[in-house]
């Protein structure tokens, strides 16, 4: 259990030394609670201290690296059941899965050039292929190079083994790129752990209910396996949901120190809703067997709302964003930088088919309404960051959109940017801008 | 060392709400005494309802994708009704009275009636019936509905905070469910039941709409507001223990991803299965999150979905 500011403090020398850079040990104890600080900065903490507050600070999920380089993935380390309660750190990695068999040296290599240049870019984040999950077949050294090859490429590698000579013989080569050992569910995990622990690489242990899960993971741990990961029992969703809640809620409680560990899913193909549930649901790494983007681009995009920080606003950067291709004769509108208004409104123009300026300004992640109550989004504000973005020189018109609910706001921003600048009041919902072109922005520039 | 796994109990719970009345054959929904889904420690007396939107007129926001299984009956409520029970499986149906919108169409409230009359007469599901948004047309044209089907337990869609008090009175006069709709916001949410529950409206004939953010459209801030709102209720909160709606389909239907062909962004992937994969992964986690009826439009994300929750209350499938 983590510690509580005031144990903290009784840990501390108690000189307010100020050292650290708070004013009192009780300040730094309270940072240090609230996991904002580390003890390294208390030149005093006695040995006894770091010890008790090492075990105690010590996540409930641990942390485990797979592949290395710059695409290598961090996994673990969770704190909350509840996204509202915190955040989920780690975001889930996302393996394909691919079966080397039959494929020439030739096409695996284009395969794997292929996906190592896989990206697409949301809202600020670039979507990849995180890692590739390869079939190992008994009695096919096909996997090794496999594997070589993939780690050439940088990407993370997962062993989805048929026997543990043929997953230590694939994973022996590549050991210092930290490939991840996923034995076959359910199968005896002794001779697995026997591969792990002297190569140094993460294993994924499995078996068949929960109470004997944690206990293989336990034993994986004592007998000198690292990095340990669980396979979450269960091959319909219902059962997978209680496994990954289970073991979430254990790992969060510390109800048995082999449920603290990363949890992995296996997808076949067709099964996205698997996917959908274990990236909602605690999952950290899953293997994919469906190849398009029409599967790929939702989870992708589930894991990046899934992991937003709900404590941080999604912001966009403040600019001038261009919808179609706009020029100076084109609609220039104005918004906040709260992602979703940005989304929304953006999809709308791209709908009602106008080209467009879509200016954004910084509202520190604020919805209109809540933007405009909060003083953000004031005529002055507005006026000046259209200015200093430069959108007023985009357009020749000298007309701005404003959001329909700060409508209020209207003489205030004509005023503040002078020159001869109207401002036209726009729908209060997004979904109105089409018919608001059609009604209102025609006749309004025809007039001017 | 075998685990100590004690299931988690909890003094409150989701409140049951019969939807359809009078020539309907009802659905109760809600009732959970558990965190969403977890069937494996706590009570859940009936499984999430799953409806198909009609409209009122031909939508042509539609893209081809979602319009394909509907072709030959858009524009027709009653024979896309019957489509949505008889052949695709709806719990329910919810007819969108998108028409009679001042911009698209300005359908009056006797065409309204007539279309929620012909709706009523082929199907006995429960209707769900949505205005054509926050306004004097809105109430005016749900009034009438609910006035010429009273006593049916249509769930009226819906009251706001700003605008509940005719709502209000129309569904306790005429026997009606109704949605009372926030805007992602689990304060303005209660705030709204208590000035319903003011206006006499049975709590116990209300469901809750936290506005749906499809995936990538804000998905993350329903799905926590509705995690919170469960919590609340099984904390005993009693303002918020209403079930849940979720307008799925027309959310994800106006994404740039469902909607977007191949030809133009050949690197998302066909665009039919990418659409109906988008609504999936919009409903799925919404289910998690907690939602008691899931409003959908595309029949194949509905079979999709079903399948899941099948799995979840039968034990078979997946």
């Amino acid at each position: 259990m983590a510690l509580t500011g005031l144990q903290i403090f009784k840990l501390l020398p108690n000189t307010n030394c100020k050292k650290c850079g708070y004013p009192t040990c009780l300040a730094f104890a309270m940072k240090l609670a609230a996991g904002k600080e580390a003890l390294d900065k208390c030149a005093d903490a006695t040995a006894e201290a770091r010890a008790a507050l090492g075990a105690a600070s010590a996540p409930p999920i641990s942390r485990v690296v797979i592949g290395s380089g710059p695409r290598a993935i961090t996994v673990g380390e969770e704190t909350v059941f509840f996204r509202h309660e915190k955040t989920f750190v780690r975001r889930p990695g996302l393996f394909r899965a691919l079966d080397p068999r039959g494929l020439s040296a030739a096409d695996l290599a284009a395969r794997l050039d292929e996906w190592a240049q896989v990206r697409h870019e949301r809202a600020g984040e670039v979507f990849q292929i995180d890692g590739v999950a390869l079939t190992e077949s008994n009695g096919v050294d096909v996997c090794a190079s496999a594997a070589a090859a993939a780690t050439q490429r940088g990407l993370p590698v997962a062993l989805l083994a048929a026997t543990p000579e043929g997953a230590s013989a694939a994973a022996a080569p590549i050991k210092q790129h930290r490939p991840l050992l996923v034995p076959p569910s359910g199968a005896a995990m002794a001779p697995y752990v026997g591969v792990a622990a002297p190569l140094g690489v993460p294993l994924v242990v499995s078996a068949a209910d929960l109470d004997a899960l944690a206990g293989v993971a336990a034993d994986a741990v004592k007998t000198g396996v690292t990095d340990v990961l669980l396979e979450a029992p269960g091959t319909n969703l219902r059962d997978a949901h209680r496994s990954l809640s289970l073991i979430r809620r254990g790992a969060l409680d510390r109800i048995h120190p082999g449920l603290g560990h990363p949890v992995f899913l296996r997808v076949g193909p067709g099964e996205l809703e698997k996917a959908v549930l274990g990236i909602t649901k605690f999952t950290s790494v899953i293997t994919i067997s469906d190849a398009g983007s029409e599967a790929w681009l939702p989870l992708w995009t589930l894991r990046q709302n899934i992991y937003t920080d709900p404590q941080k606003p999604l912001q966009m950067e403040p600019a001038v964003y261009p919808v179609g291709e706009p020029d100076a004769r084109s609609p220039l509108l104005v918004t906040t930088n709260f992602s979703l208004t940005y989304f929304i409104v953006s999809t709308e123009l791209d709908a009602a088919g106008v080209p467009s300026h879509l200016a954004v300004v910084d509202t520190e992640g604020m919805s209109v309404l809540t933007a405009w109550s909060a003083g953000k989004f004031s005529g002055e504000r507005v006026a000046k960051a259209l200015r200093e973005m430069g959108a007023t020189e985009r357009v020749t018109h000298k007309t701005v959109i404003i959001p329909g609910y700060a409508a209020v706001i209207s003489g205030e921003l004509e005023d503040a940017l002078g020159d001869g600048w109207r401002v036209l009041t726009g729908p209060q919902e997004a979904s109105d801008i089409a018919f608001f072109f059609r009604d209102v922005w025609a006749s309004a520039v025809c007039a001017s | 060392m075998a685990l100590n796994l004690k299931p988690k109990t909890w003094p409150g719970g989701v409140r049951e709400v019969v939807l359809g009345a009078g020539s309907r054959k009802p659905i109760t929904v809600g009732g959970g005494k558990g965190l969403p889904l977890h069937t494996f420690e706590a009570t859940f007396p009936w499984r999430p309802v799953l409806a198909l939107e009609v409209t009122d007129i031909n939508p042509r926001t539609w893209v081809g994708a979602v319009r394909a299984p509907w072709e030959g009956v858009l524009g027709q409520p009653a024979a896309a009704a019957q489509r949505a029970v008889t052949d695709f499986g709806a719990d329910l149906v919810m007819l969108h009275l998108v028409g009679t919108h001042p911009d698209r169409g300005d359908r009056t409230a006797e065409e309204a009636v007539a279309d929620v009359r012909g709706v009523l007469d082929v199907v006995s599901c429960p209707l769900i019936v949505k205005g054509p948004g926050a306004g004097a047309k809105q109430n005016d044209i749900l009034s009438r509905v609910a006035e010429a089907a009273s006593g049916e337990g249509l769930t009226l869609h819906s009251a706001c905070q700003e605008d509940y008090k005719t709502l209000a009175a129309v569904a306790v006069a005429y026997g009606q469910v109704l949605v009372a709709e926030s805007p992602i916001d689990i304060n303005i949410a209660k705030q709204l039941n208590i000035l319903l529950s003011e206006a006499s409206v049975d709590i116990g004939r209300v469901l809750i709409d936290p506005l749906t953010g499809a995936l990538g459209y804000g998905l993350e801030y329903t799905y926590s507001v509705m995690e919170r709102m469960r919590l609340a209720a099984l904390g005993g909160e009693p303002m918020l223990s209403c079930p849940v709606v979720c307008l799925v389909g027309e959310e994800v239907w106006k994404t740039k991803e469902a909607k977007t062909p191949a030809a133009k962004e050949p690197a998302w992937g066909p665009e039919a299965e990418r659409g109906i994969n988008w609504e999936v992964a919009t409903a799925l986690p919404l289910l998690l999150a907690g939602a008691d009826v899931l409003v959908l439009r595309h029949p194949q994300a509905l079979k999709r979905v079903r399948r899941q929750i099948d799995a979840w209350f039968n034990g078979a499938g997946g």
